[in-house]
């Protein structure tokens, strides 16, 4: 037993008052008041949140805790007809944030501006670029990302909350930039493309087709988007995938092009640094084998978008990259528009096929003088001899003959002056002028002179350089114009084959058919004969029927009397070859349009002329090393 | 003195024992989940809680054995130790958070400021039992109280640890009112504080203290700072509905949305997981638990009994209302735990030795031990 000192004072110190303690303990009550208002305050909270409201925030629970991912589909491949690879996919790495993950987004694009030796205003305009969309959807940082840059941020992941990194499909393009402009590039969706499109294929941050078969073809190529739904916690980290459902690969398109052919194409056009446009057509099916506008579109630099200065390169380019020239530019046809004069004349009956005409070099007409090319004139010329040596004289006077507006008529039989429909962006259709064309334009009166213009491929008159080429086949194959056709067919990724493309026939010549071997037999000349325009196309074991043609620019006197290498560049002529071949059954037709490239024959014609050789070159061999062995 | 009078077991309070052990039982369990799952590093939290209990209950033990009387002696040096011990944090403490709360004792980091609140109810309740005023408090009187409670006040608030602060202000409110004040006492003590209060937001609190203030206010504020933890911790208990999500199937806690989860926001988990009828199981529980005690204060001998009684009701009190007003997003986060369930060497060990308290007035309502000892000195 414990003895302390002051235990009595203590005895002292606790004895009271017994009332005094009643009244104390009457507070108790009091106390318990406050407790049991408290606990029903609590209480009522608990059912509140429970009970009233618990739907609503076991909703926001599952929201917390299941983040949807879309993946990106991978877009349709674009094979060449012989089933070769152009375009396909392949995965990208892009480092991504989710504004929603992150608790400081400032800090933390700070961090990982000084990780990765980064810009960060670049960084920030990228965010202010997502201002307004939904926190959970990613904001892309950096695009196609380095080996060195994925292995750091997916090995520090743990110091960066809400930064990712997101594979994405991206396009690969397996002959560089051939055949942008037919195949065409792709870019993140717009604000005015989505507002237009159904949202539930597309969201923003997609990329979209925005040029070519990739723009025209969308919804085959696009695909369809999986998901995947992962357990998040709080700090953006996934812990656990609950569902996942994989995309579905766009479908593949099969052209009609020759990637092989386009590319021999496309380095003669580079290779001679020329501006234009090369056409290659199989006769008799409107199947397009060539379709090359040089300069290239630089597929290439519109991957993960394209930078402000390349853009404003393409854009000031004075050679017009941006422009499909096989379909989106017109020239003057100039003398390979001869070939419709020639068969309005013979159809309507004001010449055949012995007519001759003198051509002293120049023709008066009214009281104009209208010049040959030739200044000496070629004397007396039949129909062969004035397609051979492009004699205007005697076309000038077979289009007066004609007259304008039957001239219209049989440039339309051959694909002129309209739309061919052929599956590209933005094609003019050209323009064949007649009478009411003028008067509905101009509101004044045809001149009959202007005739005389039209009928040497001058003047009103424009073609696009497909036009030309749909021209020779129709020359070419009898009187038959196709369609110009650029899709083979459409495969599912499985491989079956959901569209296949048959040959179109747009229009046929019927009893004029028999005057058009007199018109091939001029454009063999060209080729062909002694005096042709075009004698340096000439390939030894291929007859070639072909029609040069230069479309005048300007018609300015104060160049007349320069040399042509003296004249500036963008006051040049147009140079026009187009040709088929072989002459005895021909195959394929081949336009070639060098722009400011003075003479067809020599400005255009190699080209056409290193085309036929590529397509035709197996049978040459062996035509070849036949003759070897027979001279032998 | 240490012989156990049978009378005292008969007299023990074996229902606010049981109510007791139900109470830390659901808490465990619950500290199980909130820290599922375990951690590889170190001793899980719920076998470290575990161990800490059954130190609590020998010190429940260990105080049954002495008069409550005997805190009359014990106060003062008790009261001085802790202010040193409050002084060495200051001075030697571990800090986390920005805030210097802790000694390091090996097995467990000591909060002192814990033990403080329990050192004030003790003190106070000395204090008041010994001075009887039928009218109540005068200004006068009041000032030893103000001062005595004002030392360890400041002391956390240095740290800074404002919620404990609070919690030291709130019991000493609570006891001063229940010891009975004049009104002009009153006047002057609402004056001084809304003057002390004023002063204090502007040169005493620090920026995150005000936000967390402000917080509260306007909540939109901050959706990923203070009032994201609100919010996240409104869903966890909301998303639990009328049965909850089933035992340690939260998601809201285990997948991180909760901060804090095994400590302050213990009973989020609780919330999320067993729903409106687990919590109310549980809150009925814990109330019982509550309403035993001022029973207890109803029943004491004498009024030091009941003023640690009733003091020691009040602290646990307030500490849970306070936590779950918070938890259900009525207060700001202001760091105070909910006893017993949240896990805390130092809250825990400084609840169980109150309830120990609370346990030994009721034990010895009857006054035997006193008889005893009056007899024999007669």
């Amino acid at each position: 037993m414990m003895k302390w000192s002051h235990y009595k004072n203590l005895e002292e110190l606790t004895e009271h008052d017994d009332a005094e303690l009643d009244a104390l303990k009457r507070r108790i009550v009091f106390a318990g008041l406050v407790v049991l208002f408290f606990m029903a305050i609590i209480l009522g909270r608990l059912w509140f949140l429970q009970i009233y409201k618990g739907d609503e925030y076991r909703d926001r629970a599952d929201n917390n805790r299941v983040r949807m991912r879309e993946i990106v589909a991978p877009r349709g491949n674009i094979l060449d007809s012989k089933g070769r690879e152009m375009v396909t996919n392949r995965p990208s790495f892009n480092v991504v944030l989710v504004r929603e993950d992150s608790n400081n987004v400032d800090e933390l694009l700070k961090k990982l501006a000084v990780a990765l030796d980064l810009d960060i205003s670049e960084l920030w305009e990228k965010l202010r670029d997502a201002e307004g969309k939904p926190r959970h959807i990613p904001v892309r940082l950096l695009e196609d990302v380095d080996w060195e840059t994925l292995a750091y941020v997916e090995n520090h992941n743990q110091e960066f909350p809400g930064i990712r990194v997101e594979t994405i499909p991206t396009r690969v393009y397996h002959y560089e930039n051939l055949a942008g402009h037919a195949i065409g590039y792709l870019g993140e969706i717009s604000k005015k493309e989505l507002a237009k499109r159904d949202l539930n294929i597309y969201t923003g941050g997609d990329l979209i087709g925005k040029s070519g078969l990739e723009r025209l073809r969308e919804p085959d190529l696009r695909g369809e988007k999986g998901s995947s739904s992962s357990e998040v916690n709080a700090k953006g980290f996934e812990q656990q995938l609950l569902k996942s459902e994989e995309p579905l690969p766009g479908n593949d398109i099969q052209l009609t092009l020759d990637a092989e052919l386009q590319k021999v194409a496309e380095d003669l056009m580079a290779g001679g640094d020329k501006a234009g446009a090369v056409v290659a057509m199989e006769v008799k099916t409107g199947r397009m084998l060539v379709l090359a506008s040089n300069p290239v579109l630089p597929l290439d630099q519109f991957v993960g978008g394209i930078s402000h200065k390349n853009w404003n390169a393409l854009l000031e380019n004075p050679k017009h990259p941006l422009i499909n020239k096989v379909v989106q530019a017109m020239y003057p046809p100039g003398s390979t528009y001869k070939m419709i004069t020639a068969m309005a004349g013979l159809a309507t009956g004001v010449i055949n096929k012995d007519t001759v005409l003198y051509c002293p070099g120049h023709y008066y007409f009214g009281k104009r003088r209208y010049h040959c090319w030739k200044r000496g004139g070629h004397g007396a010329v039949n129909l062969k001899r004035a397609i051979s040596e492009s004699c205007d004289v005697y076309f000038y006077q077979v289009g007066l003959r004609v007259g304008v507006d039957r001239l219209a008529e049989y440039a339309g039989k051959f694909g002129l002056g309209h739309k061919s429909g052929i599956e590209m962006e933005h094609e003019k259709s050209g323009l064949t002028p007649t009478k009411d064309w003028k008067k509905k334009k101009y509101k004044r009166k045809w001149q009959e002179g202007e005739t005389l213009s039209v009928a040497i491929g001058q003047g009103f008159n424009l073609a696009t350089p497909l036009q030309i080429c749909q021209m020779t086949a129709t020359i070419a194959n009898g009187g038959t114009q196709y369609r110009p056709q650029l899709i083979e067919k459409i495969t599912d990724p499985d491989g079956n084959v959901l569209e296949q493309f048959e040959p179109v026939v747009v229009d046929e010549l019927k009893g004029e058919k028999k005057f058009l071997r007199l018109i091939q037999d001029g454009m063999e000349e060209v080729v062909q004969g002694r005096r042709g325009t075009a004698r340096k196309v000439r390939i030894k074991g291929l007859t070639i029927g072909g029609k040069t043609g230069t479309a005048q620019v300007v018609r300015l006197k104060q160049y007349k009397h320069l040399k042509e290498k003296d004249i500036p560049y963008k006051y040049r002529d147009h140079a026009w070859f187009t040709c088929y071949a072989p002459a005895e059954d021909p195959e394929i037709a081949v336009t070639v349009l060098v722009e400011h490239g003075l003479h067809g024959g020599s400005g255009a014609g190699p080209v056409a002329r290193a085309m036929l050789e590529a397509y035709f070159s197996d049978r040459l061999q062996q035509a070849a090393e036949a003759d070897k062995a027979k001279g032998e | 003195m240490f012989r156990i009078d049978r009378r005292f077991l008969k007299s023990f309070d074996w229902l606010m024992l049981v109510l007791l052990l139900a109470v830390s039982g659901m808490a465990l369990m619950n500290l199980y989940s909130a820290s599922y799952p375990p951690s590889p590093w170190g001793m899980p939290p719920y076998i470290k809680q575990c161990y800490l209990f059954l130190m609590g209950m020998m010190g429940i033990l260990f105080i049954l054995c002495f008069d409550y009387k005997e805190l009359h002696f014990w106060n003062y040096p008790f009261y001085i130790f802790i202010i040193i011990l409050l002084l060495l944090v200051l001075v030697a403490g571990n800090s986390a958070g920005g805030a210097q709360r802790w000694i390091n004792l090996g097995f467990f980091k000591l909060q002192p400021s814990e033990l403080a609140k329990l050192m004030m109810v003790v003190t106070l309740a000395s204090y008041y039992s010994r001075k009887e005023e039928e009218l109540g408090y005068g200004i006068k009187e009041m000032v030893t109280p103000v001062l005595l409670t004002g030392l360890p006040f400041l002391l956390i608030l240095k740290q800074p640890d404002l919620g404990t602060a609070l919690m030291l202000g709130i019991i000493f409110v609570s006891m001063t009112v229940f010891a009975k004040v004049r009104w002009q006492t009153y006047a002057v003590g609402v004056i001084l504080g809304s003057g002390a209060g004023v002063f204090a937001w502007f040169y005493l609190l620090r920026p995150y203290q005000k936000r967390r203030i402000e917080t509260l206010l306007n909540p939109a504020k901050d959706p990923m700072g203070q009032g994201y933890q609100i919010l996240q911790s409104k869903i966890a208990v909301g998303s639990g509905g009328i049965s909850g999500k089933g035992y340690l199937e939260g998601t809201q806690g285990h997948l991180h949305f909760l901060p804090e989860r095994h400590t302050d926001f213990a009973f989020s988990v609780w919330g999320e997981e067993q729903g409106f009828t687990g919590s109310l199981i549980f809150l009925i529980t814990y109330f019982s638990m509550l309403f035993l005690g001022l029973y207890a204060a109803m029943t004491a001998r004498d009024r030091f009994g009941v003023f640690l009684s009733f003091g020691v009701v009040m602290l646990i009190f307030w500490q849970a209302v306070i936590n779950l007003l918070m938890i259900l997003g009525f207060l700001p986060v202001v760091g105070i735990p909910l006893p017993l369930v949240s896990y805390g060497g130092s809250s825990l060990l400084t609840t169980l030795l109150a309830l120990g308290i609370l346990l030994n007035v009721r034990m010895r309502r009857f006054q035997i031990g006193q008889n005893i000892e009056k007899v024999k000195q007669k």
